[in-house]
């Protein structure tokens, strides 16, 4: 055993090692928290491959199976390439502020020891990135061409979104300095923008051969209720990952807080998270009786109050998101009436109810404070915002789906449509076997 | 031959070509060419595809 006295500069640098040691595992610890969020909402993406698969009529499952996979394919790509530079370029608008760190040729954009956070939040904001393209892909299911969806997904997934989200996301972004926007969990910057640029596609792109006869909307089933419902569920658990990634895990004695540097906690999100599921269900359950709606239900309901996820009562949150899913049913019935063929919703439940989500922040949590100068909640600034949100997903997803169909690349042929996308396009068939009569038991036993 | 470190003392970023901004920048054009292929490539499979359905 030691026998030398400890001196004061001994004390001291025994102490300054242990607060190296605490500082590196609590880095590692924020870069373990938001890589197994990033991996949770993988999940998303199997949840929308299912779902969509399931949405889809047979003779274009798998149509709509590769375009899915081959949007987070060019997403992530795209988003390191220029969404992570437009992110943070363009908090105060349209005009670019220097942000050289983010082109995908700085230094900081790949591994660097003393860099733990650039590369794990990267990843986290690519993977909501590859949400908004997956929340387009279900709406336009059996009739786009695959081409025409991976330009438009790239258009969403790496510059749309995360355009909105410079602006009502960064600690500068101009919707938070300028009208104290509220929306942690990203019923505008995700979910409205997504759902608002896909409406401007499908008006462009049209329904589904055969939906609307004399002008009235006709059922296309499923091909398998059940896959959507376990893609849904899917889903579902993937959410916990978006909106555990949507929180910041600070270090030193900060703790959580919201992207706005508001003090929350993961039990807060818990909280509300799980009532807004419940209500939705609820609520698209009661409106609708139907299995996909019922199941939708849970989005809607965590869509509806995932805006005010750090601030509503949770009786309130399973208010709002049984209200919201009764209406959300209502809505989509109002827009087919009006032509439009949404496959799975998507408009609804993702640009309606998003939309719907930020405004209620204000009704319900106005007045609440922002810190570090910004201004308060307020209605006036949730409305505002949310209209914003609206026009920045629709006016490029019309505009180029537009641009698309005058060159006659958006829509696949007629006839091809009539055979199916899978035989013409994709040369498989998801259920060969099909076609082969099956055997009764007397001749598979020889007789 | 992209190494960009020759110790590990007092690194920080260490990725191959990290000490080459225009090696950096010739592989990101490649990243966008290998997307902008991608989607062309696929794009020309449909119109093939599609040819006899019009």
């Amino acid at each position: 055993m030691s026998t030398e006295t400890p001196t004061l500069e001994s004390l001291q640098a025994a102490l300054d090692a242990q607060q190296a040691v605490f500082e590196m595992h609590q880095s590692m610890n924020v870069e373990v928290f938001y890589w197994w969020c990033t991996a949770i909402m993988v999940m998303i993406h199997a949840g929308f491959l299912a779902y969509e698969m399931g949405a889809s009529r047979s003779k274009n499952a798998l149509a709509a199976g590769i375009k899915n996979v081959l949007a987070l394919a060019v997403i992530i790509p795209t988003f390191y390439l220029f969404g992570w530079w437009i992110y943070n370029a363009f908090p105060g608008g349209l005009i670019p502020a220097e942000a050289s760190a983010a082109l995908p040729w700085a230094q900081s954009m790949g591994p660097d020891v003393q860099d733990m956070g650039t590369g794990i939040f990267w990843a986290a904001f690519a993977l909501f990135g590859a949400t908004t393209g997956s929340i387009l892909s279900g709406a336009v299911i059996e009739r786009i061409r695959v081409s025409a969806f991976l330009i438009l997904t790239v258009v969403l997934g790496s510059a749309v979104w995360i355009l909105a989200g410079a602006w009502g996301w960064h600690p500068d972004g101009w919707l938070l300095t300028e009208l104290g926007y509220h929306d942690v969990g990203a019923s505008g910057v995700v979910h409205a923008v997504a759902g608002f640029f896909t409406l401007g596609v499908l008006m462009n792109l049209g329904a589904r051969k055969g939906k609307f006869i004399n002008g009235i909307a006709q059922a296309i089933p499923p091909h398998n209720l059940p896959m959507t419902l376990i893609g849904l569920m899917m889903i579902i658990f993937g959410f916990f990952g978006f909106l555990g990634g949507c929180i910041i895990f600070n270090g030193g004695e900060t703790g959580w807080t919201t992207i706005y540097n508001t003090p929350t906690n993961l039990s807060a999100f818990a909280f509300n998270t799980l009532m807004g599921f419940a209500g939705g269900v609820i609520g698209c359950y009661i409106a609708s009786r139907d299995p996909f709606w019922t199941m939708s239900g849970g989005l809607c309901g965590i869509i509806s109050v995932a805006a005010g996820l750090d601030l509503y009562d949770p009786g309130l949150a399973f208010i709002i998101a049984t209200t919201m899913g009764f209406i959300a049913v209502k809505a989509a019935q109002t827009l087919e009436k009006a032509g439009i063929d949404d496959a799975v919703g998507a408009v609804t439940v993702h640009g309606f109810v998003g939309f719907v989500a930020v405004i209620l922040v204000g009704v319900f949590a106005g007045g609440t404070p922002n810190v570090d100068g910004n201004p308060e909640i307020s209605l006036y600034g949730q409305t505002v915002s949310a209209l914003v949100m609206a026009v920045v997903g629709f006016l490029p997803g019309y505009l180029i789906s537009y641009a698309l169909k005058k060159a006659d690349m958006l829509r696949v042929p007629d006839k091809a449509e009539d055979i199916g996308i899978d035989e013409v396009e994709i040369l498989a068939k998801p259920y060969p076997e099909t076609d082969v009569p099956a055997k009764t038991s007397l001749e598979t036993q020889g007789a | 031959m992209g190494t960009s470190i020759t110790s590990w003392e007092n690194v920080s970023a260490y990725f191959t070509f990290a000490d080459n901004p225009l090696a950096l920048v010739l592989f990101s054009i490649g990243a966008a060419a290998i997307v902008a292929g991608l989607i062309s490539t696929i794009k020309k499979h449909e119109d093939k595809a599609f040819e006899e359905y019009k």
